[in-house]
């Protein structure tokens, strides 16, 4: 059902429009246009089409394509096997050390994927960190399809495990306990009631999974690249890695990254758009009645262990014991282990220091910004009737899985046209640009499957009531959209402050990002540095989000 | 009186604005040496330096994007072809610094004069376990089954040049034997390396020297060798822009880097100074040998090349 739109539905439509095509639709036009015409940075529109042919001819494209379903489908896949048992155990039974666990697993998401697969790499590689602890090496593992899928997941499990959790929280409490007073089994409650109704948290939450592996870059590019397994966004970077560069050839992989995301993007919502899980209704839910564990106790939370273990544990660990050593080939010996690299950053603090606070000040407007634009596109497309709806939904699937790279070209194509007066190019807004684009998708989706479960009676209530269309906006739905709304733009700001693939090429002159900084050290050999840099960055951007969540609970509890 | 100075001092300063104008530089790294060249040269001249670094691709692709309106005023890369292709499509100023009179002639042109030089060389980790390498084709040998790392030719420019010069010099017989011999491609630069010297790897084929050695010196296990049969070397053209606003503040700059302070500040990244009469901390361009390489040629068939290297190396 949806409500009649008012002159101030339109208003609102209006201005989101507007918005989406500044951030998004005219950094995608000038993709679209770097695509067709090679010369379009020297504003030319001489040889249209040229690179088509040579690019199909040369059968790159078909296997990067089916590289990166394979990559996007079976990280889906992995996920969903591992966060859907986890989830429910969290959500639905009696589970020790709760909180820890959503700890530990809440940490893979600021550990950035190419850190996360460079310590991988120097723990399970021969000679590396478990060879020398156990005296054994899983580089026939790590550096396979399964194996890049595995680090893969590791990394994304947590998006599924935390919104399903929640979500099986609130159905788990209401709805089951009616099958079971109908009288099914606690599984058979859970597979009928409580899973179907779960839904959309499950689909956006892999759809976002999908996103998220087809776009990633580092993880591929270091652990594929020695098996000759190309994904689309190695051949986009490949191409303007080094010397001769492709821009065109970059654009047009990137318009086919785009479309596989448009499509699982599309697919998700005819899999959705026609039935009702209306679940929140605006009681206040009783809190579920979480089984015992009883004799299960030890075999869950080995699972639970061990997964923490593999998600968290492995990586950190190695970040750490990187950025302690004095040198990589000195191994894990005590006389090579101090704390030089870390006093290096702060002999550096001037740079590191600024790269902190760039970052993290960027991310924290990218979040903000996100988050109002992303709920606005989101009560826009699924709750009016505006006209504008068609353009908005568009606006708002063409960023999933844009490559940065790409984007980043988009950015300087438009901005920094000789025409305009002024421009944010070659300042930090322009990260700024690139940021809120690259991560719209996270808010949108979170809301949107927010915005489906809760029922249309709440605001045809305040609407009768005589609330105007933003006040129900205001005082209606976004308390209930406040938890997913949060979630999301925590994950954009985690991400944000991390982001390197867009950052090095709009980077404006003089400054560096977290990302960058850590890059820059990499790059240059000194692999101990850019770790202790990590390591910092993955501490502060924990402790951050930390903090306000801590402080959106209490604040919870209070109401 | 300290008031009078304040006021003298910002009036000097009001006075001398103009002729202040900040220099943008993009380029490739190693951010350390950008960072000192910076440095120095606001500190003799006073002009500022706005900086932009990244890889050669990047730098590069920003270049063409920002080609209908350009940023940058002087643009430093790690391949010398960026340079040659630049001038053909006549986007560079000419210019022959004062100081360019110790650089030989093979380092430059009207247009593009080398920062410094780095080449290609074997990075071998000493405690692998395998007899030293003297010269490429050791790597192919069973000493060094699965033992050996390459940079991707794709990702690399000086891997493509080391093996375009391979094959124009000796055929593909010895690439084809590494590739049996199970070597990897692993990447660009320091993906290649990192392996080596935690000893997941003995040797890489066609490392950047400067790298290794700046690793060597901080204590890793790895020493570089530069084969008995030759090697290529990776010119890194500076350049001015055309279309730079700042030319004059752009030649001062180029100036500063061919200077001895800037020439010693290339040489403390390991790199080969341009200028013959700074000394290197490594062995020198008289020093090394060179693979015959054909610039015209090796990028005129580089399509096929990457082709044929990819079939060799597919798994």
């Amino acid at each position: 059902m949806r409500l009649r739109g008012g002159t101030e539905q339109a208003v609102l439509a209006a201005l989101t429009a507007l918005a989406l095509a500044i951030f998004v639709g005219l950094p995608f036009v000038f993709i679209l246009l770097q695509a067709i015409f090679p010369r379009i940075g020297a504003g030319s529109f001489k040889d249209p089409f040229a690179h088509f042919a040579g690019l199909v001819s040369a059968g790159d494209l078909p296997i990067e394509t089916a590289n990166s379903l394979l990559l996007g489908v079976g990280t889906v896949a992995l996920s969903a096997v591992l966060a859907i048992p986890l989830a429910a155990l969290r959500a639905l039974t009696r589970l020790p050390g709760a909180v820890l666990w959503d700890l530990l697993f809440l940490l893979p998401f600021m550990v950035p994927p190419y850190i996360a697969s460079l310590g991988w790499i120097l723990t399970l590689q021969p000679a590396g960190y478990m060879q020398q602890l156990c005296g054994v090496n899983l580089a026939w593992f790590l550096f396979s399809v399964p194996g890049i899928v595995f680090v893969l997941t590791m990394n994304t499990f947590p998006v599924v495990y935390f919104a399903l959790s929640r979500s099986f929280t609130a159905i788990g409490g209401r709805y089951a306990e009616v099958s079971r007073v109908a009288g099914a089994t606690p599984l058979r409650a859970f597979i009928r009631v409580t899973l179907p109704l779960s839904w959309p948290s499950l689909a956006a939450s892999l759809l976002l999974v999908f996103a998220m592996a087809i776009e990633e870059y580092g993880t591929p590019a270091v652990l594929g690249t020695r098996i000759g397994f190309r994904v689309l966004v190695t051949g986009i970077d490949g191409s303007i890695s080094d010397w001769p560069v492709d821009l065109p050839k970059a654009a047009l992989l990137s318009l086919v990254l785009v479309g596989l995301a448009t499509l699982a993007f599309f697919l998700q919502r005819r899999l959705l758009v026609r039935r009702g899980y209306e679940t929140a209704t605006g009681r206040a839910a009783a809190a579920p009645p979480r089984a015992p564990l009883g004799r299960w106790r030890w075999p869950v939370l080995a699972g639970f262990a061990i997964v923490a273990f593999l998600a968290s544990g492995v990586p950190l660990l190695a970040i750490l014991a990187t950025a302690l050593s004095r040198t990589i080939s000195g191994g894990l010996v005590p006389a090579n282990l101090g704390l030089q690299n870390f006093r290096a950053i702060v002999a550096n603090s001037s740079g590191a220091f600024s790269a902190l606070v760039t970052s993290l000040g960027l991310a924290l407007i990218t979040a903000l910004s996100a988050g109002l634009l992303g709920t606005l596109t989101a009560y826009v497309a699924s709750r009016t009737n505006a006209r504008l709806r068609g353009f908005i939904e568009l606006m708002a699937a063409l960023p999933n899985a844009a490559p940065g790279v790409v984007v980043a070209l988009g950015l300087i194509l438009l901005w920094n046209q000789p025409a305009l007066p002024v421009t944010p190019y070659n300042t930090l807004a322009i990260l700024l640009l690139a940021y809120v684009f690259l991560l719209l998708p996270q808010p949108v989706r979170f809301t949107t499957a927010a915005l489906h479960q809760i029922g249309p009676s709440l605001e045809a209530a305040a609407r009768v009531s005589g609330a105007s269309a933003v006040r129900t906006l205001g005082r209606v739905l976004l308390p209930l959209l406040l938890p997913n709304l949060l979630a999301a733009m925590l994950l954009s700001f985690v991400v944000a402050s991390r982001e390197l693939v867009a950052s090095l090429l709009v980077l404006p002159v003089g400054r560096q990002t977290i990302g960058t900084f850590i890059w820059s050290q990499f790059d240059q050999g000194s692999v101990g540095l850019g770790m202790a840099m990590a390591f910092v960055t993955i501490v502060v951007t924990t402790l951050l989000p930390l903090t306000v969540l801590i402080v959106a609970r209490r604040a919870e509890a209070a109401l | 009186m300290r008031l009078s100075l304040t006021t003298l001092a910002t009036a000097a300063a009001m006075a001398a604005a103009p002729a202040f104008a900040d220099v943008t530089v993009y380029t490739a790294g190693p951010a350390k040496l950008i960072d000192t060249l910076a440095k120095g040269f606001t500190a003799k001249t006073g002009i500022k330096v706005d900086v932009y670094q990244a890889t050669t691709g990047k730098v590069m692709a920003r270049l063409q994007a920002e080609a209908a309106h350009p940023v940058a005023d002087v643009v430093i890369s790690a391949s010398w072809d960026s340079a040659t292709a630049m001038t053909n499509q006549g986007l560079l100023l000419p210019y022959t610094s004062p100081n360019s009179a110790h650089v030989p002639d093979f380092l430059k042109s009207d247009t593009a004069v080398a920062e410094g030089v780095s080449a290609l060389a074997i990075a071998w980790n000493p405690n692998s376990e395998t007899p030293e390498p003297k010269d490429w084709s050791d790597l192919t040998k069973p000493a060094f089954k699965d033992k050996v790392t390459m940079p991707d030719p794709a990702q690399s420019g000086s891997a493509f040049e080391l093996v375009a010069a391979l094959e124009a010099a000796q055929g593909d017989q010895s690439l084809k034997d590494l590739a049996s011999n199970g070597a990897i491609v692993a990447g660009a630069n320091a993906q290649a390396l990192n392996p080596v010297l935690q000893g997941a790897k003995a040797a890489v084929f066609g490392a950047v020297d400067y790298i290794s050695l700046a690793a060597a010196a901080k204590g890793e296990a790895v020493k570089v060798i530069f084969p008995a049969s030759g090697t290529v070397i990776a010119p890194r053209p500076a350049m001015i822009l055309k279309s730079s606003s700042h030319p004059e503040e752009a030649k001062k700059f180029i100036d500063y880097m061919l200077s001895e302070l800037g020439q010693e500040a290339v040489a403390a990244t390991y790199l080969m100074p341009a200028r013959t009469d700074v000394a290197a901390k490594r062995p020198g361009i008289a020093e090394l040998k060179r693979l015959p390489f054909d610039t015209e040629k090796a990028y005129g068939s580089r399509k096929e090349t990457l082709a044929g290297f990819a079939k060799m190396f597919a798994k």
